[in-house]
């Protein structure tokens, strides 16, 4: 590994990490979408600063785009006011126009500006370490490394000192607003830190791959935790994860470094939707499964604790009067049995003393406390274990 | 006299997740009554006519609506949605939402004609409505847009009518009117279904009531049922809170 | 060649004519089924379909070698499905929300296919020239076949549009209820949802990938502002969608070096602008005035109303009183003292008014109202 190679890996690390932890904020605030908007409508932001500063590196380009980001953010915000379009619509027209004339700009001035779309789609990484950042004669590495080095640290100080505004804003306004922190302020406050995120990683990797950066890793972390620190972490991880792994398959089969790194990111996002332990798909499925079966059984036992007329109790009527298919009806009759929740005479069920208990305990449980899932009372009984 | 059953209701298990909102609800709703599902928040009254009209599925049990399976019977039952589960700023007018209520008995690409559009008018102008019949919905009041779902449901010409909390939001005028329409209904066989929240005006609006809480609690006519005891069953002892509310 | 000149060649110029035509009926399918989707708050569906069609596109040139269109496209529609049903699957099953979804599929999908084509790209083969035409849109490299393809994917659009006119609409505005009338929501629902992704591939030639959900939106947007009717929304988003096309391809064509889909978007944006400023019974504009008015109007009344509390305090209404004791009302101004006049609800008599019978009662009703609306 040359020091060029290291330079871009930990570059690409650091814009992960950097993007990870808006990111975080904005899936739990169901505002991913806004991401994608603001990276693609910085781009007139981008182009403008340029035609003034004449250098892509420049603190007031930066200071620019970022504007422009948060001008699409009021502007999306402007028209939902309205009322005249629904929400999503708004996003949806604003970024588009923003992002059409960027492009415009750059293909009306092509020979003043460094500027291609594909760049701007997709980054130049590969080309960051030859951009060298000068202080008095001594090279103290990369530009795009200092640029985003520096977002970063801002990011993480206003993480650190706003944490708890932030974690209360997220997940109760109301609260929030109670407890005197303006929703407001930290709304914005959220959308410039992403709106300066996005700019200072869009030179190195693109306007996609600071959306794939910003919501992939956060939704794959959400779930495995609902922890917001844990949350935090684990979308750092794999956010760096990616960078480095996206670099070498890019290095490997000689393509762009960015598609590469998203790439990885969807296989990632992809391996954590399917086997998460508890929300992966995999377990949904199974579970789902699990529970259509102690549901069935529960409204099985609560119906023969309701009825006392020996027709209603008759193992036939399982199939006639509750309407399951005779497969669904076997199974929970004998995992009842197995239970020793019923006893079966003459093919009349009834309820065993055990069965009594658990089924009025069950009611209260479903009456009494709204939230309480069968899950709780599952631990009560220790029916369902082996 | 022995009354016939428009609505039969067996052994209904509902959940949400996997979380039961239903339970073993059996229920028997005699023709020619004018009765209110009353329950507290969250105790399945929207999700047990949901049930019953199919849009929800159940886990277990069985509907018949005049001995028949639902699936049957569906030309006989009219449905009035809660108001805010639709889009009001729909383009679309006042006439063309009643229309909708044609749109079950013509079935799949056929087009409502002018039978449809007299019936249409006719159901207006039996809510009120008649003079707004071109306005765009959005431009009509909370009271008014319930006028025009009733309106809906009434061109369906059907039996028995299942709503959805037709008293919320709208003004006195229309709650009075509203009811008015139901009583008349009734008178005419039909079988009138609501879930209400307002306890206050059970005894005066309906005949007969269920009360719902997860379980059914209690179902009958309301002289016999509607006493503290099933309140007390149903809300919990703090029933009086709730009916202040 | 400037606009002038692309317009005088339109009708002679058998290719301006094949891209005018192909970017016209674009416009026209996108625009209707853009009102389906902007109803059916599935605004941003378009965008993440249309970034994940992008992978398809460089899969089928990978396994075919070959840059026929239609196989590209059959690629991109393919690949724009799994991005759809992978969304429907996230938001179903797991507790991501929509937004998080559309994001993550536009995302990745849209970087796997720049890895694709970044890969491609590499390849010693002469043929691969020529797909980023994709990201941006390039209406010129539209062919007559494309045309034809466009032009029957909008007939059969059209044809189930009428077929099913009153099932779209019945299930864009109250779909529970639809249910229960006994039509069978998913086949309508599916019908809908294909016809959209059919759209926007379609359009991918054009438009592009990157920007092909504004042409979705953008028409659909537009026209809601001018109607209130559902079948004048779609017709006039279709026309909308068309002109944009026409326009965008004209201007486009004209100067160098500029791709279509950014050109269309931005007449399309003129419109929504427009619209959103000028529409009469919506728009900014006549609400700003009529926001104002009402204001007058009740500036007005207020005055209308302080004279009348003077007035009931005498017998004889009409009893005339000075100007000056109006000063004393905050509302009040010579304007509307003079609006009040000529309105006969007041009389002038140098420098004293009396109130008219027709305005004594006037603001007797105002006052009833008021308090009527207050119960």
């Amino acid at each position: 590994m040359n020091s060029a190679q290291i330079e871009i890996q930990l570059i690409a690390s650091l814009v992960a990490v950097a993007c990870a932890i808006p990111g975080t904020f904005l899936v739990l605030r169901k505002m991913a979408m806004i991401s994608d908007a603001i990276s693609h409508s910085i781009l007139p932001g981008i182009v403008i600063g340029f035609f003034i500063t004449h250098d892509l590196n420049s603190p007031l380009l930066i200071v620019l785009a970022a504007l422009t980001g948060i001008i699409t953010v009021v502007l999306v915000e402007y028209i939902q006011k309205t009322g005249l379009v629904k929400e999503d619509t708004a996003i949806g027209l604003v970024f588009p126009a923003l992002f059409s004339i960027g492009v415009i700009m750059i293909a009306k001035n092509a020979n003043d500006v460094h500027l291609d779309v594909d760049a701007v789609l997709l980054g130049e990484l590969a080309f960051a370490p030859f951009d060298r950042l000068i202080i008095a004669g001594t090279d103290i590495g990369p530009k795009a490394l200092w640029i985003i080095g520096v977002i970063l640290l801002i990011t993480l100080t206003l993480l650190i000192a706003f944490f708890k505004e932030l974690k209360v804003s997220t997940f109760d306004k109301g609260l929030a607003t109670s407890l005197g922190f303006s929703p407001a302020i930290i709304h914005y406050g959220l959308m410039s830190v992403s709106s300066v995120t996005t700019v200072g990683a869009f030179d190195a990797v693109g306007a996609i791959l600071v959306v794939a950066l910003m919501i992939a890793p956060a939704a794959a972390a959400y779930l495995l935790t609902t922890n917001l620190k844990k949350m935090l972490v684990l979308s750092v991880v794999f956010g760096i994860f990616s960078a480095i792994l996206g670099y070498w398959v890019a290095h490997w089969l000689d393509a762009s470094i960015a598609g590469s790194i998203t790439t990885v990111l969807g296989l990632l996002f992809l391996a954590v939707y399917l086997f998460a332990p508890n929300k992966g798909i995999i377990a949904v499925l199974y579970r789902e499964k699990q529970q259509r079966t102690e549901v069935s059984l529960i409204t099985f036992l609560l119906h023969l604790k309701n009825h006392s007329e020996v027709e209603e109790r008759h193992v036939n009527h399982l199939r006639e009067h509750i309407n399951w298919q005779k497969v669904r009806a076997k199974k929970v009759l004998d995992l009842a049995l197995k239970n020793n929740m019923i006893h079966i005479d003459n093919n009349v069920v009834s309820l065993t003393e055990k069965g009594e208990t658990f089924t009025s305990k069950a009611i209260d449980y479903i009456i009494t406390n709204e939230d309480a899932q069968i899950e709780d009372m599952k631990d009560d009984f220790f029916l369902f274990r082996g | 006299m022995e009354q016939k059953i428009a609505v039969k209701v067996d052994d209904l298990t509902v959940a949400y997740n996997y979380k039961p909102v239903l339970w073993d609800i059996d229920l028997e709703i005699p023709e020619s009554v004018l009765m209110a599902i009353v329950g507290p928040n969250g105790a399945g009254k929207s999700t047990l006519i949901k049930s019953i009209l199919g849009i929800l599925n159940p886990i277990a049990g069985s509907i018949s609506i005049y001995d028949k399976p639902y699936d049957k019977q569906r030309q006989l039952v009219a449905y009035v949605p809660q108001k805010g589960s639709v889009d009001w700023d729909f383009p679309t007018t006042a006439l063309d939402v009643v229309m909708m209520g044609t749109y079950g008995s013509l079935g799949w690409i056929k087009r409502p004609g002018q039978k449809q559009k007299k019936a249409a008018l006719e159901a207006l102008e039996k809510v009120g409505m008649l003079p707004f019949k071109n306005r765009q919905i959005s431009q009509l009041s909370g009271g008014q847009q319930q006028r025009i779902f009733l309106a809906r449901a009434l061109v369906q010409n059907a039996s028995i009518y299942f709503m959805d909390e037709p008293f919320q939001g709208v003004d006195a005028t229309t709650e009075i009117a509203i009811i008015n329409i139901l009583k008349e209904l009734r008178k005419a066989g039909k079988t009138v279904i609501v879930v209400h929240h307002d306890l206050q005006t059970v005894p005066e609006y309906f005949d007969w009531v269920t009360f719902l809480n997860v379980k059914k609690i209690a179902t009958g006519p309301v002289k016999d049922i509607f006493n503290d005891d099933n309140l007390t069953k149903t809300y919990g002892i703090n029933y009086k809170v709730s009916i202040q509310e | 060649m400037d606009l002038k000149e692309y317009f005088s060649l339109v009708f002679n110029d058998y290719t301006l004519r094949t891209i005018t035509l192909g970017t016209a009926i674009l416009g026209a399918v996108t625009g209707m089924l853009g009102s389906f989707a902007v109803l059916r708050k599935q605004s941003l569906l378009g965008d993440a379909i249309s970034h994940a069609a992008l992978p398809g596109i460089a899969i089928a040139f990978l396994i075919t070698g070959a840059k026929d269109t239609n196989i590209l496209l059959l690629g991109a529609l393919v690949s724009g499905l799994i991005g759809t049903f992978w969304i429907r699957g996230i938001v179903k099953k797991t507790h991501l929300k929509s937004d998080t979804a559309l994001g993550l599929i536009l995302s990745l999908f849209f970087g796997f296919g720049m890895l694709l084509l970044t890969f491609i790209q590499k390849q010693p083969n002469a043929n691969q020239a020529g797909l980023d035409k994709y990201l941006f849109g390039q209406a010129a490299t539209l062919v007559e076949s494309d045309v034809w393809l466009m032009a029957i994917v909008t007939g059969l659009c059209v044809l189930v549009l009428l077929l099913f006119w009153k099932e779209f609409k019945i299930l864009l505005f109250d779909a529970d209820y639809t249910k229960t009338l006994g039509f069978n929501t998913k086949t309508i629902d599916i019908l809908i949802t294909s016809f959209i992704v059919l759209a926007i591939v379609l359009g991918l030639q054009t438009v592009g990938v990157v920007l092909m959900s504004a042409m979705l939106l953008a028409p659909a947007a537009a026209a809601r502002q001018w109607t209130n009717s559902l079948a004048k929304m779609v017709f006039l988003a279709a026309i909308f969608g068309a002109f944009s096309g026409v326009f965008g391809t004209a201007v486009s064509a004209s100067q160098n070096n500029l791709s279509t889909g950014p050109v269309i978007v931005i007449v399309a944006a003129v419109f929504v602008v427009f619209s959103f400023i000028f529409s009469p019974s919506r728009g900014l504009l006549f609400k700003q005035i009529r926001f104002i008015k009402n204001r007058r109007d009740l500036k007005l009344h207020k005055t209308l109303a302080f004279m009348h509390q003077i007035a009931e305090t005498h017998e004889d209404i009409s009893h005339p009183h000075t100007i000056k004791i109006l000063n004393n009302f905050q509302g009040y101004t010579k304007g509307t003292l003079k609006k009040l006049v000529d309105k006969g609800f007041v009389q002038l008599q140098g420098n004293m008014w009396s109130m008219t019978e027709k305005g004594y009662s006037t603001a007797a009703n105002l006052y009833n109202q008021q308090t009527d609306s207050h119960e």
